[in-house]
């Protein structure tokens, strides 16, 4: 007879259950690595992650390397959608400015130390463990929850860092070299354009917990506050299945504008299943919140009807140079946002790294030093040149425009800007002597 | 009164979702002895499929080949990995499930790619009012689809040879082994119906608003489901889901009302807050078998 242990399987179950959701699952691990130290042009000093001999794919063969080392969320995690396009548009990007000669007598290599970080902080300080040896600094670093785990290694190690995310907690640290304004300012200016041009009175922030979440409901916060606005603050959990209290608590409170900070799917049933129930409010939400393919869905009509995107930056079918460039580097890809990230993410590595080679210091902490006196960026016309100041006190080095996209089915990403860069009133006073969550 | 009533409707539909999934969970544990985590691979894999086929054939045509596709999944999953592992301990089988689960998941991840995937379904977030009632009517087309299916599944059990011989191979194994039953079979046939319902499970969760590469995590509150309604219970597997789905409900609607104090999003946690208690006074579920242990 078959001995029942249906009780101990109930247990193995649940613990089960736990590991599963703990669990995560990759292929993409590149290894390799550049040597450590090197020669480089004679009067350039270098120390970790430069190398006088050639990359190994290198475009210039006569050029020393430049290793920069790229963690990523590539196959298991949450944001993987966003971060394959943002790491393939880093590629095209670096291999760009090896095709124009390479920077100072150097190739820059990202493709050597690729690592995927499931997007978790655990996993995310293994990987960087193991590259940090490897490379000068990081061309990208996914997730704030994730660099936040290796942000003291960072800083003490002087690896600078560009990351791919955009909290205010960022504008604090000297090595992460962040573009476009946070979510904090984006929100506050999304604030200030409900009330300036949708005439809101109310405004409810839905979002995620989270830095991410939380750093736009802060700023939602604070310009309701500014503009004297009704506010309420919704939390609401990742799933598709589990949205029924953010609805219920929009259908109950009815406010004019809904500030969103989510991802695609759970705006999906949020936008449309509040529409079907009747509320005619607006919802603006941010980049992260948006897909193209939500047009394809059944809340199609009501994000047309209802839905802006506030974002750092023009989508991908803007006409800047730097997003023309952007275009032809990835060639024949499935628009996606996550390359115009990518890219713009890239620029003031790059003109650290030009800086440091004209102070003819390629060390680690030349390369803090390159950072810390950058006090415009040249973005190609994606960001205002002064987007890129990493030298003054927060406050005053921090980027506050964000601009408001509409729906346009015509548009390769589904958006198109509506409202141009700009700094809305309570971004323009707030003082940020803090991190907004 | 209206809005208990709409919060009801909606934890039905929900909790369908979770009763197609419940059942494969206890199919195959019935038949095996072994909780298979790759339950939510093969939901995912059902969805997907349907969501390739639905451009070709239309969308009910598609749910049946995804159905058709994810039952061959699972069969094929069970011929090749699980099979070998007859008579190794049951604990051993349930983590290589977990492996099955994690490398299925991947591949199909590469086939949603980075975008949201749409199933093409009628319904979308369409509404029709029932007795007053505004309820969407997907939900609707849940509920009626599931209990379609479990009264198909239960004439099956009932009713036909195989039926019989799962059930017969579920009570003891080798005394159905030595009437001439092929346990093999057995074993077979309930990852193929797990992997079905599966499909049909995931299919009805991405009605509204698509697919992504999270859908996956939705099929792991059939697991509050099947221990609320007892591992080895196929009634109790119904009655679990649409319990922990109206439960999921109700709170999400009222808590922010009349229990403030437990934050917000607690309707998340409340399926096992339902499962702990479940487990603190019936271990082994509501309609379990009571275990004999002898000493």
């Amino acid at each position: 007879m078959v001995k029942r242990k249906s009780r101990q399987a109930a247990l193995v179950a649940g613990l089960s259950a736990l590991a599963l959701i703990a669990s995560a699952c990759g292929f993409r691990d590149d290894g390799g690595g550049g040597d450590d130290g090197g020669g480089g042009n004679g009067e350039i000093a270098t120390d970790v992650g430069v190398s006088a001999e050639a990359c190994p794919e290198a475009v210039n063969k006569d050029n020393g390397c430049i290793y920069l080392g790229v963690i990523s969320d590539l196959t298991a995690g949450p944001f993987a959608p966003l971060a394959v396009p943002i790491t393939d548009a880093q590629k095209a990007f670096w291999k760009l400015v090896n095709d124009d000669g390479g920077i100072g007598g150097y190739d820059v290599d990202i493709t050597s130390n690729i690592k995927d970080n499931k997007y978790n902080p655990e996993t995310h300080r293994q990987v960087y463990q193991e590259i940090k040896g490897n490379v000068l600094a990081l061309a990208q670093t996914l997730g704030s929850p994730t660099t936040a785990a290796i942000i003291k290694d960072l800083k003490s190690s002087n690896v600078v860092s560009a990351p791919a995310s955009w909290t205010s907690a960022w504008e604090f640290e000297d090595v992460i070299i962040e573009s476009g304004t946070n979510y904090c300012i984006e929100s506050m200016n999304s604030v200030d354009y409900a009330a300036d041009d949708l005439g809101a009175k109310s405004v409810m922030a839905v979002h995620f917990p989270g830095d991410y979440g939380d750093d736009g409901a802060g700023g939602a916060k604070i310009a309701a506050e500014a503009r004297d606005l009704t506010f309420d603050d919704v939390e609401t959990p990742p799933g598709q299945d589990n949205q029924s209290g953010a609805i219920q608590a929009i259908v109950g409170k009815k406010p004019d504008v809904v500030i969103l900070t989510t991802a695609p799917t759970e705006a999906a049933v949020i936008v449309g299943q509040t529409a079907a129930r009747g509320f005619k409010g607006k919802f603006i939400g941010t980049s992260p919140t948006w897909n193209p393919a939500l047009l394809k869905s059944p809340a199609a009509d009501a994000f047309k009807a209802l839905y802006f995107q506030s974002g750092p930056w023009a989508p991908f079918g803007a006409e800047t140079d730097g997003h023309k460039a952007m275009r032809d580097a990835v060639g024949k890809v499935t628009p996606n946002d996550g390359y115009t990230a990518g890219w713009a993410w890239s620029y003031p590595l790059k003109a650290a790294l030009e800086k440091a080679v004209e102070n003819g210091d390629l060390t680690r902490e030349g390369l803090v030093n390159a950072v810390k006196s950058l006090e415009t960026v040249d973005y190609a016309g994606m960001l205002p040149d002064e987007a890129g100041n990493f030298a003054g006190e927060p406050n005053d080095a921090v980027f506050r425009q964000s601009l408001i996209s509409k729906v346009d089915e015509d548009a390769p990403t589904g958006v198109s800007v509506e409202k141009d860069l700009f700094e809305g009133t309570t971004a323009k006073d707030y003082e940020l002597s803090k991190q907004c969550f | 009164m209206a809005e208990l009533l709409q919060s009801i409707s909606g934890g039905l539909g929900q909790g369908s979702i979770y009763a197609l999934l419940a059942l494969g969970f206890v199919i195959i544990y019935k038949a095996t002895r072994v909780i298979s985590f790759a339950q939510p691979a093969l939901m995912l894999a059902g969805a997907v499929l349907v969501s390739y086929l639905v451009g070709a054939v239309g969308f009910y045509a598609a749910v049946v080949l995804g159905v058709v596709g994810a039952a061959l999944l699972g069969l094929g999953i069970e011929r090749t990995v699980v099979r070998p592992m007859v008579g190794k301990p049951v604990f051993v089988v349930a983590i290589i499930t977990l492996g099955i689960d994690i490398a299925l998941r991947v591949v199909v991840n590469g086939f949603i790619g980075n975008d949201v995937r749409q199933v093409g379904d009628p319904w979308g977030f369409a509404r029709i009012s029932v007795l007053g009632v505004a309820v969407q009517e997907r939900h609707i087309a849940t509920f009626v689809t599931t209990a379609l299916v479990i009264t198909v599944l239960f004439a099956f059990f009932k009713y036909s040879r195989l039926g019989l011989a799962m059930r017969a191979a579920a009570f003891d194994q080798e005394t159905a082994l030595a009437q001439g039953m092929s346990v093999g079979t057995v074993f077979a046939l309930s990852w193929a119906i797990a992997g079905g319902l599966a499909a049909v499970a995931g299919t009805f969760v991405a009605t509204g608003a698509g697919l992504d590469q999270q859908l996956w995590i939705i099929a792991l509150k059939a697991l509050p489901a099947i221990i609320l309604g007892g591992l080895d219970s196929l009634g109790g597997a119904v009655v679990g889901g649409l319990t922990i789905g109206v439960v999921e409900s109700l709170v999400a609607t009222y808590q922010s009302d009349f229990a403030p104090w437990l934050g917000q999003n607690f309707a998340v946690v409340s399926p096992y807050v339902v499962m702990m208690l479940v487990l603190l006074v019936k271990p082994y579920g509501l309609f379990g078998t009571r275990e004999v242990e002898r000493v």
